[in-house]
């Protein structure tokens, strides 16, 4: 089953690929229609997905013997938010690229094939496999980025492809050290997670591989000071690119750092609590500070991205119940809350054809229903009570006190901060009377715009009001990752910190 | 009746094909001058026997590596061996002479009556690089490697009136005259220090000797290593490659570089694995920092080209560098692999460089192939598939090739190398995307380029190799192991 959730976006890739260039209307659509098909499959495996740790739906086949790759699939309560969370984001960001009318299939094809990739890293559970899936991400991406970009695009394309590149590059390395560690220690090379999670490793050689791993996701992440590709990218992305790359593609760094590091270097990530905190906190902060003062929307939603993703990161390497699942469900709320905001800046951006702030003011009154939801989506964004990003960052916060209460202090600030660059940038653009011309005929949105918006306000809302319906689902497997660690390392989870007192945190918002 | 010496002759039946096949060829040609496409039908007829013959021995080394034992390989008293990798290699020299001459084809039927010379000269280079991954002789070798080099010089210049084609093959007559001269050297030295020029006897030769002093012998070896070197065009004794690349008929580049680099790094292997493993604390830092120093300096300065041909050279400074690795992992399985994944990738760039540039140009311009993939989208995409697998991205051969190599690298201790390997991947990233980027990010107004049949062919094998390769690797791989050297 879950090989069809990879297969399905490639074939859909391939059916459009099929229809002849003279039907150039019948892309787009059917596009749409086509990857409907892996979000209900998706919706599926959710449905069936037990709240136990552990990977469901395995399936496994042999790819090369005697390197010991293969064909290894499974989903477990971290990986599983994600898949869904990409199935939905792909339609939606489709659906919002009616503006593409320069090389329409091309444009589908590669949505889909950068889809298949995404559910691919998500579901790999072997790391050859997980690397190809991680590596092939970027033609597609780039792609994107490099024809129906802004201005800029070429240079951002490559900006993003190099930076990515040398991150995996070096991961590559470790990955190869680990199959051999492997290959030494029990006879034959393998790749599959499950067996290098028993591996014995020497704890300079840990800390090595710990750093590979984690510079590569780092700079996916994006966190301080790697982050610098990241603006550029979202910037001159068209908006389905901005909202791929924001609502899945980052999150496969913070997806690695909590499936790949915590679980294979337990030792190295129980060392490297400290060095990854900070650096997380830098970027909540100065991801926020440096989004106070961008003139451009699009900008402004992708530095906010720098310290949204900082907390995850935060929650992360805080080492308890509540900061993982807290960082999973962020995972999610991220993508649903900056994926609406980047579709919003793209629908003004359509209209007025700019992004900087200092153009727009008083839409309020000229678009009341575009005013409303990119309120809305400000208030999810800088975590209104009621809405998914509080959720998300209340357990982040009051899971990572126990164990770094220093720093969540100071990450606070961050939330404060965010308030501030995200209301004073609404305030300057829809606020006030409409004094300039070119704004007061602007048209509101339409229905296909609301229909496109409106499954992420209900999400949001779901999300905000009753999270427990995915908190159930993640806590089992956040679990499973803090028990491995404890049992390899001698770093125990302050009592706090562990299942009982978060449930109690979690009850508190429904 | 005369009596006939007892020799294997199917050690060299593929050779001997190829040969009489291109003597064939130009009498054929001189006789009843038919049309091109008559002498195409030739060649492709020799090259299928020769490729039978290929297979034939393939099987029969297999028995002899069962139940003989070394004796029954070397034939021709000691000249040429018959073992799993003499006839990997000539398996896939003969397959690339075969994608090479379609994709000159072009440029053949464009020579008219010189055709047959340019289908002559191919045969005859082919058998020579062949003779020379089957040696087991050093002078054999040397035979193999002049009779394959010449030809190539010619080829070279074959549109003689073009004047960069014509400097191009002075070039890289003069340059590889002088790297054939310092292999002999080397051989020289060699046997002066061993007393054995076959590479089997110089192996026995270690093991039953202690070299006190091995000057002679290392400085023989490190001569061989530089003359190999120049042929497959790693640094530093590279600066002929892009000259050459950039002035040679558009056509037979493709072909050219494939076949040098295919003898020439299965040679190197043969000399310094077969030959002289006991001196691997001597030689494999040398070949590790040759390996290093080419991956360095082939992509960075590859960045800068604004010459399709000159960077498609440069990389495969770089690729000279990643193959290395394989033979610095002391092991042939990665190594055999990658070259041949690559000779593909070569011959199908170059075929596309033909198609755009005109088979018989000299130099192409990055501007020429701005907006190609709206020009002629299938061409576009092939050349998009086909760089991006020399890159080395996942699910093409190319990822599969450098994956293999560096494992061996790193079993064998060579951690630092690997490292060095994989930045200097990223930085080749840079220069092939840039190619793409033109290809398919700037628009163009102008028409779609006709593609022959021919260079289809090419291109399809070529790039569905190099998807097929990535996903499937395990055939290959599988043959590539079982093809390790005496």
């Amino acid at each position: 089953m879950l090989t069809w959730l990879i297969a399905l976006p490639v074939i859909a890739a391939v059916i459009v690929a099929l229809v002849p260039k003279r039907l150039k209307e019948l892309h787009l659509p059917l596009g749409i229609a086509l990857s409907v098909l892996p979000l209900a499959l998706a919706g599926y495996v959710f449905w069936i997905f037990e709240p136990v740790a552990g990977y469901q739906f395995r399936q496994q086949a042999v790819w090369y013997e005697p390197w010991g790759i293969s064909w290894s699939l499974g989903i477990d309560g971290i990986s599983m938010p994600m898949v869904l969370l990409t199935a939905i984001l792909v339609p939606i960001s489709l659906a919002a690229s009616t503006s593409i009318t320069r090389r329409t299939k091309e444009f589908v094809v590669y949505a889909l094939l950068l889809e298949a990739g995404m559910i691919g890293v998500f579901l790999a559970l072997d790391l050859f496999l997980f690397f190809v899936f991680f590596e092939a991400i970027l033609i597609p991406m780039y792609f994107i980025i490099g024809i129906w970009g802004g201005e800029r695009r070429v240079y951002a394309a490559m900006k993003f492809f190099i930076f990515t590149a040398f991150g995996s590059a070096l991961m590559l390395a470790g990955i190869i050290a680990l199959a051999f560690t492997h290959a030494e220690q029990f006879g034959s090379a393998s790749f599959a997670l499950s067996d290098l999670m028993n591996l014995d490793l020497a704890t300079g050689a840990e800390r090595w591989l710990f750093a590979a791993f984690a510079l590569a996701f780092a700079i996916k992440v994006p966190l301080f000071p790697l982050h610098t590709w990241l603006p550029d990218a979202h910037t001159e992305a068209p908006t389905a690119g901005s909202v791929l790359l924001a609502g899945v593609l980052l999150k496969l760094g913070t997806y690695g750092l909590l499936r790949f590091n915590l679980s294979l270097f337990p030792q190295a990530s129980v060392d490297a609590v400290w060095i990854m905190g900070t650096l997380a906190v830098i970027g909540i902060i100065y991801g926020a500070v440096v989004a106070i003062v961008q003139p451009d929307l699009k900008r402004l939603v992708a530095y906010s991205s720098v310290s949204h993703l900082g907390f995850i990161v935060l929650g992360t390497f805080a080492l308890t119940s509540g900061s993982l699942q807290g960082a999973v469900i962020q995972n999610v709320n991220h993508g649903l809350t900056t994926g609406a905001l980047f579709l919003l800046v793209g629908m003004i951006y359509e209209r007025r054809h700019t992004k900087q702030i200092s153009d727009f003011g008083g839409l309020q009154k000229v678009m009341p229903v575009f005013a409303g939801f990119f309120l809305f989506m400000v208030f999810a964004s800088i975590g209104l009570p009621g809405l998914n990003g509080f959720v998300g960052e209340f357990l982040i916060l009051i899971g990572s006190f126990t164990t770094l209460p220093a720093l969540t202090i100071v990450a606070a600030v961050g939330v404060v901060l965010a308030a501030i660059y995200m209301l004073w940038a609404y305030e300057r653009v829809f606020t006030g009377v409409p004094d300039k011309e070119e704004n007061r005929v602007l048209s509101d949105l339409s229905i296909r715009e609301i229909s496109i918006l409106a499954p992420l306000v209900i999400l949001v809302l779901v999300l905000g009001l009753y999270p427990k319906i995915l908190l159930d689902k993640i806590a089992p497997s956040t679990e499973a990752v803090l028990d491995h660690i404890e049992s390899q390392t001698e770093f125990v989870i302050p009592e706090p910190g562990r299942l009982g007192d978060v449930f109690v945190a979690g009850g508190d918002q429904e | 009746m005369i009596a006939t010496p007892d020799v294997s002759w199917i050690a060299i039946l593929p050779e001997l094909v190829l040969a009489l096949g291109a003597v064939a060829v130009l009498l054929v040609e001189v006789q009843w001058k038919p049309a091109t496409r008559v002498l195409g039908v030739i060649s492709a007829i020799i090259l299928v026997v020769a490729i039978s013959f290929t297979l034939l021995q393939w099987i029969q080394a297999g028995d002899a590596l069962e139940f003989g034992g070394l004796g029954t390989l070397v034939a021709f008293s000691g000249m040429v061996v018959m073992d799993g990798f003499a006839v990997f290699g000539r398996f896939v020299l003969l397959a690339m002479t075969g994608l090479g001459l379609l994709a000159g084809w072009k440029l053949i039927e464009s020579l008219n009556r010189r055709g047959a010379e340019a289908i002559a000269l191919v045969l005859l280079a082919t058998t020579g690089f062949s003779i020379m991954v089957a040696s087991n002789n050093l002078v054999m070798m040397f035979l193999g490697l002049e009779i394959g080099s010449i030809s190539l010089y010619v080829l070279a210049g074959m549109t003689r009136e073009k004047i960069k084609a014509d400097e191009a093959a002075m070039k890289y007559f003069l340059l590889g005259s002088f790297a054939s001269a310092i292999f002999v050297y080397g051989v020289a030295l060699l046997y002066a220090g061993t007393g054995q020029l076959e590479i089997l006897a110089i192996r026995q030769f270690f093991t039953e000797f202690f070299v006190t002093s091995p000057a002679v012998i290392l400085i023989g070896l490190a001569l061989i290593i530089v003359g190999l070197g120049f042929k497959v065009s790693a640094a530093p004794f590279h600066s002929w490659a892009p000259d050459v690349y950039q002035g040679a008929p558009a056509g037979v580049v493709g072909y050219m570089a494939a076949m040098a680099k295919i003898a020439g790094f299965l040679a190197i292997a043969r000399i310094l694995l077969t030959g002289v493993p006991q001196l691997d604390a001597n030689w494999l830092p040398v070949i590790a920092g040759l390996s290093a120093l080419s991956m360095l300096v082939g992509s960075v300065v590859a960045l800068v080209q604004n010459d399709v041909r000159r960077m498609l050279a440069y990389s495969g400074v770089a690729h000279a560098g990643f193959i290395l690795t394989g033979i610095v992992g002391g092991a042939t399985t990665g190594m055999l692999f990658y070259v041949t994944v690559y000779a593909i990738q070569l011959v199908g760039a170059f075929a596309v460089v033909a198609v755009v540039s005109g088979p018989g140009s000299s130099g192409s311009s990055i501007d020429e192939y701005r907006g190609l993939a709206r020009r002629s989208p299938a061409l576009g995409a092939a050349f998009a598939v086909l760089l991006l697998g020399m890159a080395g991205l996942p699910l093409t051969s190319g990822f599969i090739a450098k994956f293999g190599v560096f494992s061996e690298a790193w079993a064998n201790g060579y951690g630092w190398l690997v490292i060095v390997a994989l930045l200097a991947s990223v930085i080749a990233f840079a220069f092939y995307l840039r190619v793409i980027v033109v290809m398919y990010m700037d628009e163009t107004e102008e028409e779609a380029i006709p593609v022959s049949v021919t260079a289809r062919w090419v291109l399809g094998i070529a790039v569905v190799g190099t998807v097929l390769a990535g996903i499937l690797p395990a055939p290959l791989i599988d043959l590539a192991a079982s093809a390790f050297p005496l």
